[in-house]
């Protein structure tokens, strides 16, 4: 049975970027030129292909998308200036459009002053009904009592279920990913669970995924960058990349490692602790490590640093930002936290903190932050189809 | 053989660098032939087309009184015109100059026997010096020419052809079929590469051609008739209307036939043409044209989304029309870029075999793409098939070599079949004027590169689409060459032609009127004198082909450089046993 083509798609993913790659005659230089394409995924000429015949599924279910880094190789080397890498960035977007169900992705990556003012709804949102819950009495009281003023339960509760939320959201995106990709390449859930073999191969992938890829940034660093010009290295994208990883699960752990306390019952969570306290301290150098990565992030955007830098669309900055705002309060709190008279201004940034940390949650799934979900998925596949092909041969 | 015309003959046998002398003994050859009395000068030389040896030719021509030349080397189809030239420049007679041809003929055929190579080039020679000894100075034919040209077509082709004529003072007598002139661009709308609209282009030259009053048109007209010899012929044009029918007469000295093609008309059910929705580039241009005032591409009142182009219909099919068009990947590219200008949102789908936007139409086809048009490469064996859906729509099914092996279903509102042009049924005029066609229908030039408009029919030139498909610009440059063409002809007032016609012998010709009937160029007419009915020959239309002096029983004509006292003496040369001394 025919394919039946989306004559739409290409003017719909338009409107995500790639301006310029109609000009593209599949000449495949961009192939050959990538240091991270390979037999095991062959990008990007075939996936800009599946765009201009309208190929829908055969796009979105190309873990190709997610195999690239672009570091920009292939948009330099395009004789028509296409601007393949650029395609990629635009093909991400409109996949993590597309996978999630809401259409609020789409929204704010095509819609940049809705989606403003969407983010900047929601946060109100989240601000004002904590609000509804704080007991404003406490705010001239001799220290900072933060969770006096919104209690921790209700910190506590809206968290679950901001973060139950963002789960179903994203469930349901990698779900979607992981069907289109799975019937593209040909991979069942037998080949993956079926057998002893084939758990030991599904979990070579997991660990190659999220070990090696994700948390080592293996070929980001050592495969990505083979033939650019040398950044500096405060500011090469792998290093920055990998810092706000770090940084932000870093500031996972400590949140965990805060709450396990409570639960074990040594120590109240907004308890004042010295520096070197445990969860305190990997806190702080992780909250440091994010806010260099993002804040370097935001610069690289903002001053076009790379090719990769040179298109932001709203969803990209509303990310970045929600990070940025998340980490900055934090550590102005922290000042707050620890200054002899206490500041009344600390309590509304305690707010401030706490409404942006629960919307950039909440809006992980629909923003540029969902590829934390779904390039891990991707790289997961392209390790199984490597080791099924190193099998093969 | 006649010892009565004592003769002074040269005679170079060439080595060819080796392609006849190492088969052929070539100083053997020369110490045969030199026996021969009239044989003055004999010589071997190692290139007789080199530029010293024709240099030494002349000398010896001049230095020994030569009357005769025989040069054997290779084909005369390679150097006849070389040592006519020669022989000019030394002052002989051109027509004293006889070829042998020793290699094609002898040293590459018989490369397994040397001995029998050597003496058949012998036996060869001593008939070209044969044949030689009996020649007669011969000088060109002149006749005068009319400064006339006929144009048969009013086309864009026949209208830039006549306006280039006029231009230079040849009178123009146009004459079209149709009652307008125009032809298939004066319907089209804009044409590539710069947009102009077809109707406009052919308007200006309308305009032009009505400035000029040395351009007679004439329409619902034919050629009909043409007699009289190169230079001046007589053209009979019937010119016809509703009730009238009129034979006209017009002198003219070349015709320029620029009868154009046709399109091709897609069978009912080729690639699905028949379908509603189904249409060829000449509809669909006019719909794309029309839409212009509204802004809006729809067909049957419903907005046309998404259309696809199926490439070279009717052209380049093994076992149908195996040629290319030339023009239609062009036209339909800019097609294209025109349906972008309306509505670029309108997905376009082109299913080819390869883009031959050749040249700067590249630059068409490159703006066509960068505006979104996609282009699928469709295998040779597997076009693309064509349904109606319950919708009304249309599902195309083709397999993009770049995508992937399996098929691919385009839902489109239009398919636009791309067909190419076919050549016009045009026989009786083929038969009139004997214009040679190729297999594929089309007129065909001497030589595609080095006379592209001439005709192997003297003073019939021939331009634009009758001689092949092509796209408007290449059919003008066709006619502007055919101008030229005929201004070459014309503007001296005179022609030259070879002498080497057949005459008629009035004494011995018994009015049979055999020859009459023989001849293919009509060019033998009967006169009555006092002796009762004789066979005249125009030396001007007669092409030397030599076909009516065998089935004359009487043996009264005579073919000029070949008479039969050259054969006979030729023939006899061939069959002397080289050994021996020649016949006295």
């Amino acid at each position: 049975m025919a394919t039946v083509v989306n004559i739409d798609l290409m003017g719909d993913l338009q409107k995500f970027g790639a301006a310029d790659v109609n000009a593209c005659f599949s000449c495949g230089n961009c192939t050959a030129i990538c240091p991270l394409s390979d037999n095991d995924a062959t990008f990007p000429r075939r996936v800009i292909r599946y765009a201009q015949v309208g190929l829908t599924d055969e796009l979105l279910g190309s873990k190709e998308l997610w195999t690239c880094y672009h570091c920009g190789l292939c948009s330099d080397s395009c004789p028509t200036q296409a601007d393949p890498g650029e395609f990629m960035a635009a093909a991400r977007r409109y996949a993590i459009a597309s996978y999630e169900p809401t259409g609020l992705a789409r929204v704010l990556y095509t819609k940049p002053v809705i989606g403003t003012v969407i983010a900047v709804l929601v946060a109100a949102f989240f601000a004002t009904f904590m609000l509804t819950q704080a007991d404003l009495g406490g705010i001239d009281a001799p220290e900072l009592a933060l969770f006096d003023f919104v209690p921790n339960d209700v910190v506590h509760w809206l968290g679950i279920v901001v973060m139950a939320a963002m789960f179903l959201a994203g469930a349901w995106g990698v779900v979607r990913m992981v069907r289109a990709i799975g019937k593209r390449d040909g991979v069942t859930l037998k080949d993956t669970v079926g057998s002893g073999a084939a758990w030991k191969r599904t979990l070579g992938a997991v660990w190659d995924s999220l070990g090696i890829e994700s948390l080592g940034q293996k070929r980001f660093r050592d495969d990505c960058h083979d033939d650019q010009e040398v950044e500096p290295l405060w500011r090469r994208r792998w290093l920055v990349h990998a810092l706000t990883i770090w940084g932000f699960l870093g500031l996972f752990g400590a949140t965990l490692i805060d709450y396990g306390l409570e639960l074990l019952g040594i120590k109240e969570t907004g308890t004042p602790i010295p520096l070197w306290y445990p969860s305190r301290a990997l806190g702080t150098v992780a909250g440091l490590s994010l806010m260099y990565g993002v804040t370097v992030f935001m610069i690289g955007r903002w001053k076009k640093w790379s090719t990769a830098q040179a298109d932001s669309k709203g969803s990209d900055w509303l990310f970045l930002s929600l990070l940025w705002i998340t980490g900055f309060t934090g550590f102005v709190i922290e000042v707050a936290l620890y200054m002899s008279a206490p500041p009344a201004w600390g309590y509304w940034v305690f707010l401030v903190h706490v409404a942006v940390a629960m919307e950039l949650m909440l809006m992980l799934p629909f923003t540029k932050f969902a590829h934390a979900m779904y390039r891990p998925v991707a790289l997961f596949f392209y390790a199984l189809a490597r080791e099924r092909s190193t099998a093969g041969a | 053989m006649s010892e009565s015309s004592k003769r002074r003959i040269g005679v170079y046998i060439c080595h060819c660098g080796g392609n006849i002398s190492d088969y052929v003994d070539v100083e053997k050859v020369r110490e045969a032939i030199s026996a021969d009395p009239d044989v003055v000068v004999g010589k071997t030389t190692l290139f007789a087309c080199a530029d010293g040896t024709q240099h030494e030719m002349i000398d010896d021509i001049q230095g020994e009184h030569l009357d005769g030349l025989v040069v054997a080397s290779c084909s005369p189809k390679l150097h006849t015109t070389t040592f006519r030239g020669v022989s000019a420049r030394a002052d002989l007679n051109p027509y004293a100059y006889t070829q042998v041809n020793i290699r094609e003929q002898d040293s590459w055929a018989h490369t397994d026997d040397h001995d029998g190579a050597t003496q058949k080039a012998i036996a060869l020679v001593q008939a070209g010096i044969a044949k030689t000894r009996l020649s007669l100075p011969l000088e060109p034919l002149r006749v005068e020419t009319v400064p006339a040209t006929m144009v048969v077509g009013g086309g864009i082709t026949g209208l830039r052809t006549a306006i280039g004529l006029a231009d230079i003072g040849v009178a123009v007598t146009i004459v079209e079929r149709e009652a307008e002139l125009g032809g298939w661009v004066g319907k089209l709308g804009p044409m590539f590469p710069r947009d102009k609209p077809g109707r406009e282009q052919i308007a200006e030259l309308l305009a032009q051609v009505a400035a000029r009053p040395t351009i007679t048109v004439l329409t619902n007209a034919e050629l009909v008739g043409k007699a009289g010899s190169f230079g001046n012929y007589t053209a009979k044009v019937r010119l016809r209307t509703e009730q009238t029918e009129e034979l006209r007469q017009y002198q003219v000295g070349t015709f320029v036939i620029a009868t154009g093609a046709d399109v091709y008309a897609p069978e009912a059910g080729e690639l699905g043409y028949g379908i509603d929705g189904v249409v060829t580039i000449h509809e669909f241009g006019t719909l794309v044209d029309a839409a212009k005032g509204s802004g809006t591409l729809a067909w049957q009142g419903r907005k046309v989304r998404s259309v696809a182009y199926v490439y070279c219909v009717g052209n380049r099919q093994l076992g149908g029309n195996e040629y290319c068009s030339k023009f239609c990947c062009a036209a339909t590219v800019h097609a294209s870029i025109k349906v972008s200008d309306l509505d670029p949102s309108i997905r376009q789908f082109h299913l080819h075999r390869d883009v031959r936007a050749y040249g700067k139409y590249e630059l068409m086809y490159t703006e066509s793409r960068e505006r979104g048009s996609v282009y699928m490469r469709y295998p040779d064996d597997a076009p693309p098939s064509i349904e109606q859906l319950p919708d009304k729509r249309l599902a195309v099914t083709v397999t993009d070599a770049l995508t992937s092996p399996e098929p691919l279903t385009l839902p489109v509102d239009l398919v636009v079949l791309v067909t190419g042009m076919v050549p016009r049924d045009n026989d009786d005029l083929t038969t009139l004027l004997k214009l040679p066609t190729g297999d594929d229908g089309f007129y065909n030039e001497i030589h595609p590169k080095l006379r592209p408009v001439e005709t192997v029919v003297d003073g019939v030139l021939i331009a634009g689409a009758c001689q092949g498909p092509k796209p408007a610009t290449e059919a003008i440059s066709g006619g502007l060459a055919a101008v030229t063409q005929s201004a070459g002809i014309l503007k001296k007032g005179f022609a030259e032609l070879d002498p080497l016609v057949a005459t008629v012998t009035e004494s011995m010709c018994t009015g049979c009127g055999e020859c009459l009937t023989t001849c293919p160029y009509d060019a033998i007419t009967s006169y009555v004198c006092d002796e009762g009915e004789k066979a005249t020959i125009s030396a001007a239309s007669c092409k030397g082909c030599g076909g009516c002096a065998p089935v004359c029983p009487e043996d009264a004509i005579d073919l000029l450089g070949y008479t039969h006292a050259q054969m006979m003496a030729a023939i006899d040369g061939l069959v002397v046993a080289p050994e021996k001394e020649p016949v006295a």
